[in-house]
């Protein structure tokens, strides 16, 4: 047997016998017929004009998206597909913000063209695109001051934290916060709010008993910018609440996790008093999984935080036009009649006498430009951390 | 000459051919490991050297969102992540919550598995097969349902504190403390642990048994000297699973326990999240990882004892 034979088997034994047979002109002709028929079925690249939205938030605004928002925006502009994307009370926030962050300076797409979450972090951090005002004509019908705070995201809706009691057992609801931590401290058991970490009611509960500790210049530097030392001032706050430990909700220092585990102990009437969310509680009032003699106040020194929700645009979208499109549409008097009435009873950002009396009845008397704004987020992870360093369970 | 090379060549072709197999079957193997080596291998590099303060490449826009970042200050990296989190007051309160929870679980499922098949496998009959049918409903839920399920049933509008005041009796409300916590994960770990130690005890050859039955020997000692010894992999296989999984739940004790102490799962999410401390999060993340280490060694070596008692290696 000669080499060549020798190496042809070995060829053959590690190929196999058929594929040895298949003589290369062959091969060559399947694989370009594969090639023609994989590269024809590439389809064309679409200029895409769907917006991609990103909501970070409570179930109640996927639902005013979803169920409002989106299908009213289709029926008037159905070129623009608004694709939804919904995070859960902002579970996926730092993930949201590192594929934000990521993209602008990697200089690519970061697959979002409008966002309703963590705004005024990417704002104060510049991946925003601030679309010239000129662009969005309903903007005029905004108070100046929230578009202030926004830096560099537009406000499209408001909610504000109220304190919901059961009148039925509650006669004469605590009107401002001294009386209410009296009232809490002689109805052991029967007030309660989450863990700050979990939901926006429970927050602003523990900002505001720390607000009410703090000067007004304290206050504000904690809302404008990340600031440690007046962080140390938080102390006699968390000394108050830890106080309460005895006396909230199982006495015991446990704390319900978030916003609807709050809103499930005073349907069941296992509390009689809880800071909500206003659009929370009047959703769960109209779909009847509240008791009706469930009711709400503001309460005043300190009021609870609120304020509204910011719209941003990514810097790097590559549907700018869409998005400002959104934007746009959200802020005229159409599509704030649909956030203000409906399942998601929110506030308005234009003035109450723009929308429909009928369904802006009830909330003529909140002046959102009053809203106590909340503190900065890094701000809000320090005490959320800090309050479970100090409070429950002690 | 021919012939000599004739016999050269079958030879050669014979080792060719197995050569050739194990080249095919390594190809094979190459693309499963190669999607471990990168998406779970090459994060968990990652996210150790995170932890100690590595905080450039991949790591960078994590390390720009987080607050209390400590960066390296040697070349090997810096220890402060792992000393923040230490001195942390409530690391060493949640660390013994967790092991203790897992500790307990795991005992307790592994007591009521091996009650259940051994007997199965002693007394078998209807009562056995109905009772190991009702073992495996948890698999079939769903956790997040299980765990609501429970907080509703033991809550304060819940079946117990209902049913005692009826009778003027006060029932404590279970959720937001450990015990519930205990409940639910014992709860969920027991249909696996089920499965494991009843097959291993079922392929127990019944003439062991039997004879030792005859030799006068007793129930427990049957027990302890044939039947554990012969099911030892499996039952260490159900504790060890049992374990490591309970050790990192998320969903029961979010649902179940109290805010603090709480589980490690639940503040690896906390500190991820709410409190935008990335780094420790990736710290405590590490120490379940080296806590389950001890469990998955001891696993290990019950295997290779095992392999070696039946001659394997």
């Amino acid at each position: 047997m000669t080499n060549y034979d020798q190496v042809r088997r070995f060829r053959t034994y590690l190929i196999g016998e058929k594929v040895m047979k298949f003589k290369v002109s062959k091969v060559a002709a399947i694989l370009a017929t594969a090639g023609l028929v994989l590269g024809g079925s590439v389809p064309p690249a679409v200029a895409s004009k769907a917006i991609r939205f990103h909501l970070s938030g409570d179930v109640n605004v996927k639902d005013l998206w979803e169920k409002s928002l989106i299908p009213e925006f289709n029926k008037l502009y159905p070129e623009y597909p608004v694709v939804l994307v919904f995070d859960r009370n902002g579970a996926n926030d730092a993930q949201t913000l590192a594929k934000i962050i990521g993209a602008k300076l990697t200089k690519r797409d970061p697959g979002i063209d409008l966002i309703d979450g963590p705004v005024t972090q990417l704002g104060a951090a510049g991946m925003l695109y601030r679309a010239n005002p000129g662009l969005l004509p309903n903007i005029a019908n905004v108070p100046r001051v929230l578009i202030k705070n926004g830096r560099g995201g537009i406000p499209y809706r408001a909610s504000t934290v109220l304190l919901a009691y059961n009148s039925k057992n509650v006669k004469s609801p605590p009107r401002d916060l001294k009386s209410l931590l009296v009232w809490i401290k002689a109805n052991p058991g029967k007030f309660t709010y989450n863990a700050p970490a979990g939901g926006g009611s429970g927050r602003a509960f523990v900002q505001t008993v720390l607000d009410s500790n703090l000067s007004p210049g304290e206050i504000k530097s904690l809302v404008e910018r990340a600031d440690k030392n007046v962080q140390v001032k938080w102390a006699k706050g968390f000394e108050i609440l830890r106080d309460l430990n005895k006396f909230t909700y199982g006495q015991n220092g446990t704390y319900p996790t978030n916003n609807q585990a709050t809103l499930d102990l005073l349907s069941k009437g296992l509390v009689d008093v809880a800071p909500v969310w206003s659009d929370m509680i009047a959703s769960a009032l109209k779909a009847g999984t509240m008791p009706k003699d469930v009711k709400v106040i503001a309460i005043t020194g300190p009021s609870f935080t609120g304020g509204p929700a910011f719209l941003g645009i990514p810097s790097m979208s590559t549907n700018r036009d869409g998005a400002r499109l959104l934007m746009n549409w959200l802020l005229s008097p159409a599509a704030q009649n649909l956030i203000v009435a409906g399942s998601m009873n929110g506030l308005p950002v234009i003035p109450v006498s723009m929308l429909d009396p009928v369904a802006s009845a009830n909330i003529s008397d909140i002046d959102i430009r009053t809203l106590r704004p909340p503190y900065l987020s890094a701000n809000h992870s320090d005490m959320n951390a800090a309050w479970a360093a100090a409070v429950p369970g002690k | 000459m021919t012939t000599s090379n004739e016999t050269l060549n079958k030879e050669n072709l014979a080792v060719l051919k197995t050569a050739r197999l194990s080249l095919f079957g390594f190809f094979l193997s190459v693309p499963p490991v190669l999607i471990i080596l990168l998406f779970i291998g090459l994060p968990i590099v990652l996210a150790f050297i995170f932890s100690l303060g590595f905080t450039s490449g991949p790591n960078r826009i994590i390390a720009l969102l987080g607050q209390e970042i400590y960066t390296k200050d040697n070349w090997w990296g810096t220890f402060d992540a792992y000393k923040s989190v230490f001195n942390d007051s409530r690391f060493f309160g949640n660390l013994r919550t967790t092991l203790l929870v897992s500790f307990v679980t795991t005992v307790v499922v592994l007591t009521m598995s091996l009650g259940l098949a051994i007997y199965q496998r002693i007394r078998g009959g209807r009562v056995a097969a109905v009772l190991i049918a009702l073992t495996l409903v948890p698999l079939f839920v769903p956790v997040v349902i299980a765990a609501f399920a429970i907080r509703s049933f033991y809550d304060g509008t819940g079946f117990f504190k209902s049913l005692f005041e009826i009778f003027g009796m006060n029932f404590p409300t279970l959720t937001m403390t450990t015990y519930a916590v205990a409940i639910g994960t014992i709860w969920t770990s027991l249909p696996f642990s089920i499965l494991m130690i009843s097959s291993g005890m079922q392929s127990i050859p019944d003439a062991l048994i039997e004879t030792a039955q005859d030799a006068g020997a007793g129930f427990l000692r049957i027990v302890r000297t044939i039947m554990i010894p012969l099911a030892f992999v499996p039952i260490v296989i159900a504790a060890t699973f049992t374990a490591i999984g309970v050790m990192g739940s998320f969903t029961i004790p979010y649902f179940l326990g109290a805010n603090q102490p709480t589980m490690l799962g639940v503040e690896i999410v906390n500190f991820f999240g709410p409190y935008n401390r990335p780094q420790q999060s990736v710290v405590m993340a590490f120490i379940i990882f080296a806590a389950a280490s001890v469990i998955g060694f001891f696993y290990v070596w019950a295997n290779v004892r095992s392999a070696k008692l039946s001659g394997k290696i």
